[in-house]
């Protein structure tokens, strides 16, 4: 189910009817919010002849070049943002992104041959290497994110899958809903629920308890409610979540939206004075997602890429553990999930370091490499105690010249790439010359973590964090440094100094009062 | 012997609302430490603590202005009079059934002992945590708007914790003093209803 496989058979396959609004209860305008936005549309597209094609089998250009007959401006627009570049950095530098030369530590890298397979999810059509026209117009891809059918599908390069109708899907065409983004949000890492933790399919029909916002029992949110967007740019964080009350773009090409709690619960949203100020020097997800993939979903917290490769009969095969979740397969090694996942806490100012493949790497002494470590401290003021799901994973590494590879996986039998042939040296090398990097032919596997924010899956307030999971000895924050925290911080020799007061007042006043009464004068 | 009142209503309010507040703050102070008793939870005991600084902070306000109006301070200005005479009572004399060396009276009802230990809370211990307690309370504002650094925090509880086990070993030694009067209860009862015997020498002395 979680598996790359998974996607690769199934890639966009969300369809089903939309959930019938339920009676208004409780905190939250499911309602309001939806009456709203039915009126937003203010055009009927079935009833536009353009959009009845009709268009041949996978001819997404052809539907883009209708719509931007209308939309001129559109496809600009898209083209503009990190949706369409995967690469969020301007006069074409490595910044953030797909496209850039960031390692991860789940499928490693797209730019080692891979690009191909991962553009399925990329808002576009055609995209399979270097030598896709990013200025091309139509290859804008305008309904995956508009679809409101559900039918949509994407192929390899990102081609509308040739059995999807597309002249009914462009006929009804609207405003992004949850299954948009998520068709690639939830999947992640390859399968559902995989990469981030606090974002899977689940979230579509989630009770109340597994997130407050997007639940039809709680607020009823639809992602884009947050993520609002500007000329198509969506609002949110590219790799980099923001971890205060800024409320400013981060870096160019952010745009600025409701991104943080505060820009609709305020500051100060809790009666208690005290609890208020926390707000300061920890965020609000710190104590209001106790714990990520509370859905029926796993996640990922551990891919072994070294252990990939054992073949049976010379094919690869899958191990599933007692809870069906898979625990060995031959194309990404042995695995671990887990559910109602304790986050770690981390100081974080907004800041993670990415690591690059061209990053010259010194393994520690601890021998793990972490990708992505998180900037802040206690004196940061814009640092907060921030909840991180720590994906930890092997992977393999070029130990003469010191970097990270990118190795060709995803390809047939013959191809080099690693699920095809399953050397590990062919498929790193053929990576390599793809990305234009250098590897000195050999390689080894290395310990890594990487850190993902959590800011998803809020919890109903009654399950936030109590006073006393941080404030006592060995609490959730015993391993945050650079403060003193009540209940969690003692100091061995105040201890013993007072007792030892209290304990020589008691001696003092036992002798007193015994010698007193022994020599009986009360 | 004559029996007179000792210790005026406000006088005895204020003493046993203070003891009852402090008390209060020592089982919800340790409880916030984690001492290891769950009394009130957390979140009610720092609730408490804070409420009841304040109560006590107005409290301390009235009896400040009770004791000056009433010229009653001067009963805690501290003497060396006495003071040798005291502590070889206490340290010896106790045991042999030696009497009293200091006689109470109504404008003198302080040994001077207590009043080396009650000018001591008062000017003292009290202050301390009432400093410590307000710069605790308000660190996150201070540290943000002074620039404080990490360790100032630390200092603060460390005062403050200090203080408070200052405080219990205090309030061990108080009780256990109030048993050594003409009987064990006898200095209790004073205090709770304010009458006392006081011996006629004593009294009409003063007259």
């Amino acid at each position: 189910m979680q598996t790359l496989l998974g996607l690769l058979a199934l890639p966009l396959a969300l369809a089903q009817e939309p959930a019938p609004p339920p009676t208004p209860a409780g905190h939250g305008s499911y309602t309001i919010v939806h009456v709203a936005k039915s009126r937003r549309q203010t055009a009927d597209h079935s009833k536009f002849k353009i959009l009845k094609g009709p268009f041949k089998d996978s001819d997404g250009p052809a539907v883009t070049r209708a719509c931007l007959t209308c939309h001129m401006k559109a496809a600009e627009q898209v083209m503009a943002t990190s949706h369409w570049t995967w690469n969020i950095a301007k006069d074409g530098k490595d910044g953030f992104g797909k496209s850039t030369l960031l390692v991860n530590n789940y499928c490693i890298s797209i730019i080692g041959g891979n690009t191909e397979s991962c553009a399925r999810c990329h808002a576009g059509y055609g995209f399979k290497d270097k030598s896709f026209d990013f200025t091309k117009q139509e290859n804008v891809d305008c309904l995956v994110c508009h679809d409101t059918t559900g039918d949509y599908e994407k192929e390899k390069a990102g081609w509308p899958n040739p059995g999807v109708s597309l002249a009914e899907v462009a006929q009804k065409v609207g405003a992004p809903s949850n299954r948009n983004c998520g068709v690639c949000h939830f999947f992640g890492g390859g399968g559902d629920a995989t990469k981030h933790g606090d974002l899977d399919d689940t979230i579509l029909k989630a009770p109340r308890a597994e997130d407050v916002h997007m639940s039809r029992q709680g607020a009823g949110m639809d992602c884009i409610d947050c993520h609002a967007s500007d000329a198509h740019k969506v609002g949110g964080p590219n790799y980099v979540v923001p971890a205060d009350r800024r409320e400013q773009a981060k870096f160019a090409g952010e745009s600025v939206s409701r991104m943080s709690c505060a820009a609709c619960h305020s500051d100060s949203p809790h009666k208690s004075y005290i609890l208020n100020r926390h707000y300061q020097k920890v965020a609000c997800q710190t104590c209001h997602i106790p714990t990520y993939a509370r859905g029926t979903l796993p996640t990922n917290t551990f891919w072994d890429w070294a252990s990939a490769g054992r073949l049976k009969n010379g094919r690869g095969y899958k191990e599933e553990d007692a809870n069906g979740y898979e625990k060995y397969n031959s194309i990404h090694g042995e695995m671990i999930w887990a559910r109602n996942v304790r986050p770690s806490y981390v100081w974080y100012n907004g800041t993670l370091k990415f690591t690059r493949l061209t990053d010259r790497i010194t393994v520690p002494a601890d021998g793990r490499v972490i990708l992505n470590p998180a900037e802040g401290s206690y004196t940061d003021p814009n640092a907060k105690i921030w909840p991180f799901k720590f994906h930890e994973a092997t992977q393999p590494f070029d130990p003469i010249l010191q970097h990270f590879v990118a190795p060709y996986t995803a390809g047939p039998k013959g191809s080099g790439a690693y699920w095809g042939d399953w050397d590990w040296d062919v498929a790193i090398k053929m990576g390599m010359e793809t990305a234009g990097l250098p590897y000195s032919g050999q390689h080894s596997f290395v310990k890594t973590s990487m850190l993902w924010p959590v800011t998803h899956m809020v919890a109903p307030k009654e399950q936030a964090l109590a006073c006393t999971e941080c404030h006592k000895r060995n609490g959730l924050l015993a391993q945050v440094p650079g403060f003193y925290l009540l209940g969690r911080d003692h100091g061995a020799g105040v201890d013993l100094l007072g007792f030892g007061v209290i304990l020589l007042t008691l001696l003092g006043v036992g002798i007193h009062g015994f010698i007193r009464f022994t020599h009986g004068r009360p | 012997m004559r029996r007179i009142v000792l210790y005026e209503g406000f006088e005895r309010f204020w003493h046993w609302a203070q003891a009852l507040i402090i008390l209060t703050m020592m089982l919800t102070g340790f409880e916030v430490r984690g001492v290891g008793w769950h009394l009130f939870g957390f979140q009610r005991a720092v609730a408490l603590h804070n409420i009841l600084a304040v109560t006590l902070l107005v409290l301390i306000v009235f009896a400040i202005f009770w004791h000056f109006t009433t010229g009653e301070w001067r009963q805690y200005i501290p003497t060396r009079k006495f003071l040798r005479e005291m502590i070889a009572f206490y340290v010896t004399g106790i045991f042999k059934g030696a009497p009293h060396p200091v006689r109470k009276h109504r404008m003198a009802k302080l040994n001077p002992l207590q009043r080396l230990a009650y000018f001591g809370f008062k000017v003292l211990i009290i202050p301390v945590q009432v400093t410590s307690g307000a710069l605790y309370y308000y660190y996150p504002n201070l540290q943000h708007s002074l620039g404080w650094p990490p360790a100032t925090l630390w200092v603060i509880a460390v005062v403050h914790v200090l203080g408070a086990f200052g405080l219990v070993a205090f309030l061990i030694g108080h009780v256990y003093l109030t048993t050594t009067g003409h009987t064990p209860l006898t200095n209790i009862k004073a205090m709770l209803t304010g009458w006392e015997e006081l011996e006629d020498d004593a009294y009409f002395d003063e007259t």
